[in-house]
């Protein structure tokens, strides 16, 4: 089936079932199957308009359905990170990033809501995996879920029966920004090699010979 | 020394990782930045007009109630436009109905549904680009 077969196929069935559909549709998302949210979340923004789906019932479901596969997705982290911690757990660069994203992870999660959402799965398997707290998880994942239904739905709406306008920009921009990511962990890393590289240079030249 | 040279090799590994974080960013900021550009100038060019129902926006996914509710047109009238029967095929998508009804004549049955929007909006004198 190609995307624009699942993406047809999904929009039949949202405006057949509602916003039942609509929720499967954002769990299934969050467990990694190619479907795509954020244009799910825009399209059902302009049924409301339209009329063809009620808002109460499209943000509850969709919120729920959102919460429940991220939540799938961090167990499935915490399944996989046993495995690995029983292989890795001694050693410091897992231990490390296991504490990195424990002081950090709030806004990664929070972000790849609605923002970063193509690492939104990473993030949901990393936050499982190196056992952050469920329950901080799940305000960060709440809160970013229902910025994300909020603000794009909202999209929907404003462009009504022009949502297909907005959605490629979004999808596009969506992409840039993983982009601007991916750059800045980059120029953040060589940054951090370069100081810890001088660091050890710095040891060396003072530590006695011999 | 052996200690030495794996330190040195991991080191290196390290800064592989993050030349190619670097080169990745900006094959994706030049690839998605050029197109939500692009896209940014069409949303400009079409303009917001989020009540205009254009039967150019009828797409295969849609079915027939909700082309009907869109563009406030009778579901009876575009099924008895259509020649088919409304029970059986009322979630149909286009793309399916136009498979069944008219093999081998891609299209035809989705210009068959804009000519029966067309026609009931002149013959109730709706107001193009009215609120759906």
């Amino acid at each position: 089936m190609t995307d624009i077969n699942v993406t047809d196929f999904l929009l039949t069935a949202i405006i057949n079932y509602g916003a039942l559909a609509f929720g499967v549709a954002l769990v299934l998302g969050a467990l990694g199957v190619p479907v795509p949210g954020t244009l799910a979340v825009i399209a059902v923004g302009g049924f409301v308009r339209q009329g063809v789906i009620d808002w109460p019932s499209a943000a509850t479901f969709g919120l729920t359905g959102a919460v429940l596969g991220d939540s799938l997705s961090y167990g499935l982290g915490r399944f996989a990170g046993d495995w690995v911690e029983r292989r890795l757990g001694q050693s410091s660069v897992w231990q490390n990033a296991q504490t990195t994203f424990n002081r950090r992870g709030g806004a990664a999660i929070y972000l790849t809501r609605w923002l970063l959402t193509p690492i939104a799965l990473p993030i949901n398997l990393i936050a499982g995996g190196s056992r952050y707290p469920f329950w901080r998880f799940l305000i960060y994942d709440l809160s970013g879920e229902a910025t994300w239904i909020v603000l794009f739905g909202g999209l929907g709406y404003a462009f009504g029966s022009q949502w297909e306008l907005i959605n490629q920009f979004i999808s596009d921009f969506s992409g840039l920004l993983v982009g601007i990511v991916i750059f800045a962990g980059g120029i953040y890393g060589l940054f951090r090699y370069r100081r810890h590289k001088a660091a050890s240079a710095r040891r060396e030249a003072v530590a006695p010979r011999g | 020394m052996a200690v030495k040279k794996s330190n040195s090799k991991f080191v290196t590994t390290e800064r592989l990782i993050f030349i190619s974080l670097l080169v990745v960013g900006l094959l994706l900021i030049g690839f998605f930045g050029l197109r939500a550009v692009g896209s940014y100038i069409r949303i400009q060019q079409t303009g917001l007009e989020p009540g205009v129902t254009d039967v150019e926006a009828i797409r295969g996914w849609m079915t027939i109630p909700y082309i009907a509710q869109a563009y406030q047109v009778p579901e009876s009238f575009i099924f008895e436009q259509l020649n088919i029967p409304a029970e059986g095929n009322r979630k149909k998508s286009l793309r399916d109905l136009n498979r069944e009804q008219t093999a081998g004549n891609p299209g035809a049955l989705t210009e068959a549904v804009k000519t029966a929007i067309r026609r009931y909006q002149a013959e109730h004198s709706a107001t193009p680009g009215g609120d759906p």
